[in-house]
């Protein structure tokens, strides 16, 4: 009977085994993930992080450079020009355009020319937003997984392609209504509306042009024409309104509410629209922020940090109340208002007042009646302002500041009229005598790309900034 | 028929059993004494070829159960081992030479036991005692200092917090690669990972070794990769350490009663100045968010009455006690069949940073029968569960540096139950101790660990052994922060990240399946020659699977349920990796003198590409007796002459062979789903990597084995590695995996031991070991400059980077310096400072930044050793060791952070004005004075934040600092009752130990303990600052045997 024992071990050593066939070591597909995604999925993370990019480059300097916010920190690096990248922004812009980037390469493939069309137009909402803050970025060369290390497109080229991918998607979505839908939801900005579509990208179209209004390649009346096929009402703005949790800018609204303190008013924006600056006290503040203690709009100076100690609320902030930073406000990438200023700027240029006069007041009109300023208002408010006279440019940057509050677009133009808003200073413990006019690369690109990133300093300006 | 067959096998069954009973066994008993006479206490013996033995009493007395013709292995260190065959007798007693080592047996890999001296490679043991002596809860800290060759580094002083353990260098280019060892327990490869998922990110959590109770474990054998760990296999290629456990013995029922009480304390702070307060410009502000740049206390006292006449110190005062209590229970006995031995144990301990807690709660049961002469089995399970809060040290010490000190940090909760900050009467700023009293991360682990073990010998020559062995745990997490007590109550921020509290839970499961089977034959096939062969075959299954759900905005502030959250999202993840090997041993011997192992493995592994998934490699080693050749010496006792070399084969993680799309953060979102390009870029080609390594070595023995040294040189040269490079997030990737470099690793390791004195009432043993590793980066993938390790945070610039290039070691500390003068710009692309060149200062009179990356640095020692004297005297024992590791640097966040806010002793020179020593762009010297304070100095020119914000904070070089250190890393003191005292009492044995850690540190370091480092992770070696401290311990242990 001992020679039971053998077969008993190799009995065990089977069952064990039995299990074990020829496919045993097959299990390296990741069941976590998909080889191929879902194209409407892509469309989906694509759509909704081009509007939170919107936010990430805002609340990461450019809002502090236009001086919306200042820190409640005395001498902030942001406030005070120290070199900073916004590295965050950069990987989830870059995020978002591979994204786009495959959706278009799979899309075609697929025939499905909705999808590839409206991607065209969010990959020019973000390259737009990567050339405006730090200049010459890779494309071209990007994307693909075959290099390591992409090379850089410059500047120039950059705005070559944004043009270029408008026009596609113009093309493309006036022949892409026999193509397969767009899944229901999974457009965050238009849902699918392919008309839109259209009128956005002329709308960046008209945004694009304009911000060469510093070079030689303007061209107010191609602004104009773009204008003309844009957006045809403040109901089309390009915008999310559905949200992970909140609206990012109601979270730091609520986050500074609990003292996680971000989303302070600059004294600058503050007094730009309190009358201080003016003269004229404009209806949007009190929709905006909060009164003090004392019942007063108050801005903090960039550079300076907090006045008070911090028991009483000295200074006005973004506010869960506020009309930009409520849980679900809309998070806009373009909107009418922006669009009838870009039109008032471009008629000034072309030499027609009447035309920019009529843009102007419909522009402060559109962005006032959203935020929730009734029509009375609106009308003393031009009254008092601007009375019965023409538009001029200083008005239009004025307004432009005021309208598009929060928006990165702001920067851009602070650049394009060389900071020139009145009683703008630089900020209190400056690092720099001048104002910043980019930012400099992350430390991603150094590190890892040291080769083809650019050395550049906060003070290179981008090509259409002289 | 079917229940002819359930008869049949019923009765095969049944009579395996009887028959088994039929072989005649018997009881043994005797005495190990010195060759001074004296009784050795804790011997082990072991029945060679079983798992099944014993070790002697106090008395120096055994008694066990064996058959004829077994061979009994007596082994005890420092005396080596002596074997002894039963034959009809039942008393053996057994003499050992001090010194003696030369017939030891060692477990090698795949739990074989051979004699030492005919390994061709270096192996080192441990045995009970000196592993337990430090009573360190983690059983990787018990090999501190222990091992030639192998560097264990603690991420901290907290409570069951991770340690590393890496033998011979780093072999991997691979930020994320896995360096540590195999870890073996009864012949079952374990996991020893660190998992940080689910918010553990930075806190002290563990790594899964520290789940094992150190007092059940028999020995460790550390195997230190190459020729001696190749049959284990690709997952032993960074060494193996084997552990056995203790069984039970045959005879009368044994009990071991142990209970060990502790406290312990940071064992050094950082210093900081303690003249200036709360403000900025050298102004008195209270409600300022600069903890220090404000004016002098004395200045800020005449403004405000209540600001105290010193400063807090609340580096030290932030910090308490930390206390700690073991208690262990065993049993073991057993008859002439079967053995067992069952052990409880029981650990709970409070750390010294507020809050820091962890238990650990340990059953193990180990059983072996000898069915028969030919068939014996045996098998073991443990359960452990173990856990606690994990405070976040990184957090605690960066907010430390922002709170002001004129406030007591310790001072952090109103009775309403808000946050006490230290900003406008204590209504802002954050307060760590707050932080960790509402933002905790507590995990929960249940682990069971079993075997089971079958040996056959059909023949005498032939032995077959199959093992199967689980490996299971599941994690249980929960990280949460408390939402403020109403609202706009002051809270710590990182509560309110993400709304008004949170919870996060995460539940994952690890399951590690082993079965191995091989067999041995051997045979004489002259007097001259004997034949050792060994095949087998071994197949391993992990999986793992984790859900974490995170619950944001609290409804009620302190319910830490998800059912109470507003904003739910959840994740899952599920990871299979499966390995099959198949292995073959041919060991030779001839005349006992020259001894060859050659050996040959394939492994299949699940992660490579189908084409590429099989691999195999071979090793050979080589073992030379000198003294049965030649005539030695008379001082001389022994030589050996080894050598070997093995090429082993690495697959890589799980999944990194296709490029793949995931679902986007913050999905779903109103019902849908996202989808995004994953971050890695695959490689479907990947090849296994290859480390090929050759060692030599000498085994030398005097003056009759009183001394002994080993010395061992290798050189471990890894290709093909695979590694995930950190590329441009422009390539629509952030990392891609590519075969992409080697890497060397050589180094010396010498061991001395000796036993000066050694008689019957005194013995003196000295053990001294020594390691010195070089590393080299030969190549880097084409077209890839260099391979990011880590970065830590530094103000301004300043981070520290650690990046390996071809040419370089590895773990270079990289980041910005003061620029030196260089007129003709030959240095500008050297990597190095040119230390000999004065600094460049600039026109405004201030040292100038040079932002192009230097080499600072470097993570790796030049050497470490450790020497420890052990004395005896009667029943009074005595140990202490010493530590040292030198030619080291790391990144000093804390002081980066101290010079930015003002802390650092050396910014008192604020109030000065000095002229920088350098010399200006034309090579002139300096001449222009600065003030080094901020806003506007006694010249009136307005400086600005200041010389240390503007200027010093923005030098890594200020930062990487010498974290050498020699250290008293352990005394041991200890009492043993004599045997004599206890002969009328139930008690069988009873002492008394007193053990201090870490009593004595000497380093230039100027933070927490420089052993700190800031993670588990490869690089994190190079960064310390915000660690866990390093504590120093004192424990009380008191041992009972019935």
């Amino acid at each position: 009977m001992k020679h039971t024992t053998p077969y008993f071990l190799i009995a065990c050593f089977a069952l064990f085994f039995s299990a074990c066939g020829a496919d045993y070591l097959d299990v390296n597909e990741n069941p976590n993930v998909a080889t191929r995604p879902p194209l409407d999925g892509l469309l989906a993370s694509a759509s909704y992080s081009t509007a939170l990019n919107q936010y990430r480059i805002s609340d990461g300097h450019t809002a502090y450079y236009v001086q919306y916010f200042a820190s409640p920190n005395e001498a902030s690096t942001t406030d005070i020009y120290q070199e900073i990248s916004n590295g965050g922004a950069w990987s989830e812009l870059y995020d978002a355009m591979t994204d786009l980037y495959d959706l278009i390469r799979f899309g075609q493939e697929d025939g499905l020319d909705r999808h590839v069309a409206i991607a065209k137009v969010l990959m020019a909402m973000n390259l737009g937003l990567v050339v405006d803050n730090w200049g010459d970025a890779p494309y071209s060369d990007a994307f693909t997984g075959e290099t390591l290390r992409p090379t850089y497109d410059s500047a120039e080229d950059l705005y070559a392609t944004i043009f270029r991918l408008l026009d596609e998607a113009i093309a493309e979505l006036a022949t892409a209504e026999d193509a397969p839908a767009v899944r229901d939801g999974s457009d965050f900005v238009y849902n699918g509306d392919l008309d839109r579509w259209t009128r956005a990208a002329y709308s960046l179209r008209a945004r694009y042009l304009n911000h060469l209004s510093e070079t030689s390649a303007y061209d107010p009346a191609a602004v104009l024409a773009a204008v003309d096929a844009g957006l045809a009402g403040p109901e089309e703005d390009a915008a999310v309104t559905s949200f992970s949790t909140r609206n990012p800018w109601a979270q730091v609204a609520d986050n500074n509410a609990n003292l996680l303190l971000g989303g302070w008013l600059s004294e600058q924006f503050v007094d730009a629209l309190n009358g201080t600056t003016y003269g004229v006290a404009d209806p949007r503040l009190p929709l905006l922020t909060n009164r003090n203690d004392a019942g007063e709009f108050v801005g903090t100076p960039n550079g300076a940090g907090r006045q008070g100690d911090g028991t009483k609320a000295l200074e006005s902030y973004l506010v869960t109340t506020g009309a930009l930073s409520m849980e679900n406000s809309p998070l806009t990438i373009i909107t009418y208002a922006e669009l009838q200023l870009i039109e008032a700027e471009a008629a000034l240029a072309t030499n027609d007042q009447s035309r920019a006069n009529a843009a102007f007041v419909a522009g402060i009109t559109a962005n006032m009646a959203q935020i929730g300023v009734d029509s009375s208002a609106i009308t003393d408010y031009l009254a008092a302002a601007y009375g019965s006279a023409d538009v001029s440019r200083d008005d239009v940057f004025r307004e432009k500041y005021a309208a598009l509050f929060l928006s990165p677009e702001t920067w851009v133009d602070a650049r394009r009229y060389d900071y020139a808003y009145k009683d703008f200073t630089l900020a209190e413990n400056a690092a720099l005598n001048t104002f910043p006019v980019r930012i400099q690369y992350p430390t991603t690109e150094t590190d890892r790309n040291a080769d083809n990133v650019p050395l550049v300093t906060l003070t290179d300006p981008i090509f259409w900034d002289q | 028929m079917k229940s002819a067959h359930l008869n049949r096998l019923y009765g095969a069954f049944l009579l395996l059993f009887v028959t088994s009973v039929a072989w005649t066994q018997k009881g043994i008993t005797g005495t190990v004494t010195g060759n001074q006479g004296e009784p050795l206490i804790g011997v082990s013996i072991l029945i060679q070829g079983t798992g099944s033995g014993t070790v002697t009493d106090v008395d120096g007395t055994y008694a066990l159960t064996a058959r004829e013709k077994d061979v009994l292995l007596f082994s005890y260190t420092g005396y080596g081992s002596v074997t002894r065959d039963v034959g009809a007798e039942s008393v053996i007693d057994v003499t050992m030479q001090a010194g003696a080592q030369l017939n030891e047996v060692v477990v090698t890999a795949l739990g074989i036991t051979r004699e030492r001296k005919a390994l061709g490679y270096a192996v080192e043991e441990l045995n009970s005692e000196e592993l337990t002596r430090t009573k360190q809860s983690n059983l990787v800290n018990a090999l501190q200092g222990q091992v030639a060759g192998v560097q264990v580094s603690s991420a901290g002083g907290g409570p069951g917090q991770a340690s590393r353990i890496i033998i011979r260098g780093i072999n991997s280019l691979d930020p994320s690669a896995n360096n540590e060892p195999l870890f073996v327990i009864d012949g079952i490869p374990v996991t020893n990972e660190t998992l940080t998922v689910g918010g553990g990110g930075s806190r002290n959590v563990s790594n899964r070794i520290a789940d094992v109770n150190p007092a059940d474990i028999a020995t460790m054998t550390v195997l230190k990769g190459g020729p001696a760990t190749a049959l284990y296999g690709l997952r032993a290629a960074n060494g193996a350490i084997v552990i056995t456990t203790k069984t039970g013995q045959a005879g009368g029922l044994s009990v071991d009663l142990s209970t060990t009480y502790g406290i312990e304390e940071v064992n050094k702070y950082p210093e900081t100045q303690s003249i200036y307060t709360q403000g900025y410009n050298g102004a008195y502000d209270p409600n300022s968010f600069w903890p220090t740049w404000g004016s002098t206390i004395a200045e800020a006292r005449a403004q405000d009455p209540n600001h105290p006449a010193a400063l807090y110190n609340n580096f030290e005062n932030g910090y308490v006690q930390g206390h700690q209590w073991r208690h262990s229970l065993s049993v073991s006995g057993g008859n002439e069949k079967a053995t067992f031995r069952t052990s409880l144990s029981r650990l709970t301990q409070e750390g010294v940073l507020p809050f820091s807690t962890y238990d650990n709660t340990s059953f193990r049961i180990n059983a072996n029968y000898a069915a028969s002469e030919k068939f014996s089995f045996g098998g073991g399970i443990n359960y452990i569960r173990s856990g606690g809060n994990r405070v976040n040290a990184d957090r605690f010490n960066e907010r430390l540096v922002y709170w002001a000190p004129q406030y007591d940090v310790q001072d952090y909760i109103r009775e309403d139950g808000s946050m006490i900050g230290y900003r406008n009467g204590g209504t802002v700023g954050n307060n760590p101790v707050y932080g960790e009293a509402t933002n905790k991360f507590i995990d929960d682990v249940d682990r069971y660990i079993g075997s089971l073990n079958f040996s056959y010998s059909p023949i005498q020559q032939l032995r077959i052994n199959y093992t199967i062995g689980l490996d299971q745990y599941s994690d249980f997490r929960q990280n949460y922060g408390q939402g403020s007590v109403y609202t706009g109550a002051p809270n710590f921020e990182d509560n309110l990240s993400n709304g008004n509290g949170f919870v996060v839970e995460t539940r994952l499961r690890r399951r590690d399946v082993t079965s191995n089977i091989n067999a041995v034959f051997t045979t004489d096939l002259s007097p001259d020659l004997n034949v050792r062969l060994l095949a087998g075959f071994d197949a391993f299954d992990s999986s793992y699977d984790r859900v974490t759900t995170t619950g944001n905005d609290l409804d009620i502030y302190n319910l830490f349920s998800l059912n109470n959250a507003a904003d739910i999202l959840t994740s899952s993840a599920l990871v299979d990796r499966r390995l099959l090997g198949l292995y073959g041993d041919l060991s030779l011997s001839f005349r006992d003198a020259l001894y060859l192992t050659v050996t040959g493995r394939n492994d299949w592994s699940s992660t490579l590409p189908q084409a590429n998934r099989s691999f195999f490699y071979p090793s050979v080693s080589l073992s030379l007796l000198l003294g049965e050749v030649l005539e030695l010496p008379d001082y001389v006792s022994f030589v050996k002459l080894r050598a070997s070399y093995a090429g082993i084969g690495k697959d890589t993680d799980p999944y990194r062979t296709n490029v793949v799309y995931g679902n986007s953060a913050g999905f779903p979102i109103t019902g849908v789903t996202g989808w995004t390009r994953g971050d890695q870029q695959g490689a479907p080609d990947l090849k296994p990597e290859r480390t090929n390594t050759i060692e030599f070595g000498t085994d030398l023995r005097f003056l009759e084995n009183r001394v002994a040294l080993d010395f061992t040189y290798y050189n471990a040269k890894s290709v093909d590695q695979i590694i995930p490079v950190p590329v441009s997030n422009a390539s629509g990737f952030s990392t891609f995996v590519l075969n992409a470099g080697s890497m060397r690793n050589q180094g010396v390791e010498v061991s001395l031991r000796a036993s000066p004195v050694a008689n019957e009432s005194f013995t003196w043993d000295v053990n001294l070991n020594y390691t010195r590793n070089r590393n080299e980066v030969l190549k880097i993938f084409e077209g890839v400059e260099d391979i990011l390790i880590g970065t830590s945070f530094g103000y301004a610039g300043s981070s520290a980077s650690i990046r390996l290039i071809e040419g370089q070691p590895y773990g270079n500390i990289y980041g910005r310096s003061y620029a030196r003068y260089n007129p003709n710009g030959d240095n500008a692309d050297n990597l190095f400072i040119d230390y000999s060149q004065p600094l460049l200062i600039g026109a405004d009179g201030f040292p100038i930044i040079e932002t192009t990356q230097k080499i600072l640095g470097n993570t790796q020692p030049d050497w470490f050793g450790a020497i420890t004297n052990t004395f005896s005297y009667k029943g009074i024992g005595l140990s202490f060791q010493f530590d040292t590791r030198q030619g080291v640097q790391k990144y000093n966040q804390q002081s980066n952070f101290f010079a930015a806010f003002g802390i650092s002793p050396f910014t008192v020179n604020r109030d000065q004005t000095i002229v920088f020593d350098g010399v200006t762009a034309d090579g002139t010297p300096n001449t222009t004075p600065v003030y080094l304070g901020q806003g506007e100095g006694p010249d009136g020119e307005n400086y600005g934040a200041g010389y240390y914000r503007n200027i010093y904070r923005g030098s890594t070089e200020n930062f990487v600092e010498e974290a050498d250190w020699i250290r008293l890393r352990n005394v041991n003191l200890s009492y043993q009752l004599p045997a004599t005292l206890l002969q009328n009492v139930f008690i069988r044995t009873a002492g008394l130990t007193l053990t201090g850690n870490n009593l004595w540190l000497d380093t230039p370091f100027s933070g927490f303990d420089p052993e700190g480092n800031r993670g588990n992770g490869n690089g994190d070696d190079g960064f310390g600052g915000f660690t866990y401290p390093s504590v120093r311990s004192f424990l009380l242990t008191l041992n009972v045997g019935f």
